[in-house]
């Protein structure tokens, strides 16, 4: 392969890499949107959730606080922020697409069995072998095929799952709500000019001073030509029972001021509307019986009870004992129709029909609870009877032959008792058969005496007297020698007693000539043993 | 093993894979003369046998697998011996072993005597029939080609290649081969049935009085100089390390290995895996036509090369996940 056909093929591959590459970006990117577009679905919900926020917030502010975003404007930021996000984040992500992984696209793309992809890395070597060579020019033409290579997009529509499809009903739900709160904004608006309830807490004056807030007041009262306050009967009723409260509220003292703008900051328009009949409630009763001193204390302490609820405790048994009551004796309530000597048909129904009253209910058989504990000294139920359990043991006797205080009889007899009477001759009575013992040889118990070291008595003598030891010492092994080491052996000592059979003799002889000279004709003989 | 062989040019590459193909595709007609059928297997031993590796056949009774290897054995040329394992049979049965024998001078000397182990190409007919013991004597001569009996060492003549055949392991009267033994195999080949026009094909030659005499087309020194081409198969890096990552994934606990593989498998492949994982990509890029190992080629062997070299543990032989669930999941 030449230098031209090389540098035709590197354009080809290079070609390919690119084309394939941008591809496979544009295809990260759809991917990615795939992947991604159930966590922007959840964005859906963020315009909204601030819509709502923003309108509660005004809302418990009195609308005075901040501006209103047209409807409008909520519904386009809802749509806005979510693909906003999908396509920042698209085009944020650095999407790093490797020559080797566009190149193996475009090869299973046209087919060519990693053809394209071998031949970029074999031309990038240095030395290439036959095999080598052979595998780049087999990839020249699947190159030039591959310049104009188009990969498959995949599904072109975007699925989502249903599961993520929650946060669609979340958002219209909230803007819903939001829509709701503008509504109540508009119908508060609408009843501001006739008393107080916009800002319940501050003066109507306060409303006069705000002059901008007061001209959208009346802007948003104009643009609603059917307003509550006209037609509806029960718009009328609480209209004035607003007025009545607004009126309340100016003869209220200085002092009770704060009380009474605690529970209009709490309590909602119609908390405050369903309130106004149980006040009510109490005057007949109080105009059909003769006035009593505890008649005072008993409608106020229900309104003083959810600002200072312990100071109501304090004051109810000294209420209980103001009026007897032998209905109410043993439960311990009191209601106001005992005491009602004329009885009236609205205001029993209307007292069985209110929820307030069996808030009030409620709370008299709480504080009745309460009031049975402090009677007892502020010893808890539970902690009457505790006293130390009973024994169950199964010895009936306790020690030697006194009976046991604890036993109640439930334990039955023991197994020192069932093995002495009849039981002991029933077969279905256990009998307990094993010894207690130790499964090892037990404790291990090391004593240390002490002995004074004392030289043992020995006799001093010189070494060379000291006889062999003539004690056992043990099994010697002598191994047997095997076959081939016993001829080896055998033809090895044969072999020196034919190469030195006069030295034997000459030895043996040697004490008859010359004792002097035998110990090193022995001694010679026995160290050429070994060396030979 | 003869000289080693050296491709300089791309020519000489052309004509060497030229010849691989030749060869193979003759053996593989003469033994289509016998066998029926059962092309992935005898691609699989032809594979095996030119990649310098042992194969092992997992089939019932009855399926011509001893046929198979045998018909191999007469269409190369090769020296063919068959050892039929039963529950008794020693090592010395197979390696051979030092007899007693007399000689010329009247005397008596110790004469070895080879088993059928020492031959080219060995047919280990049921080896899971064998004791552990008599299936370990085969682990030498399959890994360092030669056997030890007594203080003598006989390397066995190339090319050597053990083909042995298995029953499931669930019928009785068989031994599980141990997994040192099983991992030195190349290939696990599961024997399937015949298809149905194969059926009609196996009654009509074994049922007439038509013989089939196989003719040697190769030789053993044809069949070295082909292992010699495939192994100058070059592999590109990334197929290297496709093949290292798939069979990495196989074991438990690496980073590569799917959730579902750390809870059913107790055993991966080996190293010896990712050798017979490359070598048999190359004898299959050189059927393709190819002169490099690409990544299909390493997919279409893996579960022939890791079949037998994956362990699946209790719980997932519990839920019926098989090696071959494995490597499909490894393969994804």
């Amino acid at each position: 392969m030449n230098q031209q056909k090389t540098a035709l093929l590197t354009g080809d591959i290079e070609a390919v890499a690119q084309n394939t590459s941008r591809q496979i970006k544009t295809l990260d990117q759809r991917s990615f949107i795939r992947a991604n577009i159930s966590t922007a679905l959840k964005l859906l919900i963020a315009a909204p959730l601030l819509a709502v926020t923003t309108q509660l917030l005004r809302w418990l502010f009195g609308f005075a606080a901040g501006a209103w975003l047209p409807w409008e404007a909520w519904i386009f930021l809802t749509c806005v922020i979510p693909a906003v996000w999908l396509c920042g984040e698209a085009a944020m992500r650095q999407f790093q697409v490797t020559r080797h992984r566009a190149l193996r696209a475009a090869d299973e793309q046209i087919g060519s069995s990693d053809r394209i992809v071998t031949a970029d890395e074999f031309l990038r070597r240095t030395s290439r072998d036959g095999f080598m060579q052979a595998a780049v020019e087999d990839a020249v033409d699947w190159a030039a095929g591959g310049r104009d290579t188009v990969l498959d997009r995949g599904p072109a529509e975007f699925s989502v799952s249903r599961s993520s499809l929650w946060p669609v009903p979340v958002a219209i739900t909230a803007l819903v709500l939001a829509g709701l709160l503008t509504q109540l904004e508009r119908a508060t608006v609408a009843d501001s000019p006739a008393g107080h309830t916009v800002t319940p807490v501050s003066d109507s004056t306060s409303v006069e001073q705000t002059p901008t807030p007061k001209k959208q007041l009346l802007t948003t009262n104009d643009q609603q030509p059917p307003p509550k306050q006209i037609d509806s009967s029960p718009d009328q009723h609480s209209q004035r029972a607003v007025n009545r409260q607004g009126a309340a509220n100016a003869a209220i003292p200085d002092n009770a001021e704060e009380s009474q703008g605690k529970v209009n900051e709490g309590e909602t328009r119609e908390s405050r509307q369903s309130a106004n009949p149980s006040s009510a409630k109490g005057s007949p009763s109080a105009s059909g019986q003769p006035s009593r001193p505890g008649d005072q204390t008993k409608t106020t302490p229900k309104k003083k009870q959810q600002v200072t609820p312990k100071n109501d405790r304090k004051k109810k048994p000294r209420k209980q004992n103001d009026k007897p009551s032998g209905a109410t004796a043993g439960q311990g309530s009191s209601k106001g129709s005992d005491n009602n000597a004329a009885p009236s048909d609205w205001a029993s129904t209307s007292q069985a029909a209110t929820p307030d009253d069996k808030d009030i209910e409620d709370e008299d058989s709480v504080d009745d609870e309460e009031e049975e504990q402090e009677s007892r000294g502020g010893v808890q139920p539970n902690m009457r009877d505790r006293r130390t359990p009973v024994n169950r043991d199964l010895q009936i006797g306790f020690g030697t032959d006194r009976p046991n205080p604890d036993a109640n009889g439930r334990g039955g007899p023991g197994g020192q008792k069932k093995s002495r009477g009849v039981a002991s001759l029933v077969l279905g009575v256990p009998i307990p058969d094993r010894v207690n013992g130790q499964p090892n040889k037990g404790r291990i118990r090391i004593t240390q005496q002490r002995i004074t070291p004392e030289a043992e008595q020995s006799d001093q003598g010189p070494a060379q007297n000291r006889s062999p030891r003539d004690g056992i010492v043990g099994p010697i092994h002598h191994p047997d020698f095997s076959p081939w080491l016993q001829d080896l052996v055998k033809r090895y000592f044969l072999d020196r007693r034919a190469r030195f059979p006069l030295r034997t003799s000459a030895t043996q002889s040697a004490p008859a000539t010359n004792s002097v000279n035998t110990p090193q004709t022995i001694n010679a003989t026995e160290s050429d043993a070994p060396q030979s | 093993m003869s000289d080693t062989l050296t491709v300089d040019n791309p020519e000489m590459a052309r004509e060497a894979a030229a010849e691989f193909r030749s060869v193979h595709a003759s053996i593989r007609a003469e033994v289509a003369r016998m066998i029926v059928g059962q092309d992935a297997t005898v691609d699989g031993v032809l594979a095996a046998l030119f990649a310098a590796g042992h194969v092992l056949l997992e089939g019932v009774p009855g399926l011509g697998k001893t046929l198979l290897v045998s018909s191999i054995g007469e269409a190369i040329d090769l020296t063919f011996s068959r050892i039929q394992f039963t529950p008794d049979m020693m090592p010395a049965d197979i390696r051979g072993t030092n007899v007693l024998t007399e000689d010329e001078a009247g005397g008596t000397k110790l004469e070895f005597q080879a088993g059928p182990l020492v031959a080219n190409l060995v047919l280990a007919d049921e080896i899971n029939r064998a004791t552990p013991r008599t299936q370990a004597a085969l682990l030498e001569s399959m890994q360092e080609k030669q056997i030890s009996v007594g203080n003598r060492t006989i390397k066995l003549e190339e090319p050597f290649c053990v083909m042995a055949t298995q029953n499931p392991v669930e019928q009785e009267g068989t031994y599980p081969l141990p997994e040192a033994q099983l991992d030195r195999f190349l290939f696990k080949l599961v024997v399937g049935y015949p298809a149905e026009n194969d059926y009609r094909t196996i009654l009509r030659r074994t049922t007439s009085n038509s013989e089939v005499q196989l003719n040697a087309v190769s030789d053993a020194a044809t069949i070295l100089r082909m292992r010699q081409v495939v192994r100058a198969v070059p592999v590109p890096e990334h197929v290297e390390t496709e093949a290292i990552q798939l069979v990495m994934a196989t074991q438990p606990g690496n980073k590569y290995t799917p959730s579902m593989i750390n809870e059913v498998v107790s055993l991966g492949a080996s190293p010896r895996g990712v050798q017979s994982l490359i070598l048999a990509g190359k004898v299959r890029a050189l059927l393709e036509g190819r002169f490099a190992v690409a990544g299909e080629d390493l997919r279409a062997v893996a579960p022939d090369v890791l079949r037998h070299r994956i362990l699946v543990n209790f719980q997932g032989m519990s839920d019926g996940i098989t090696a071959d669930d494995v490597i499909q999941e490894v393969l994804k």
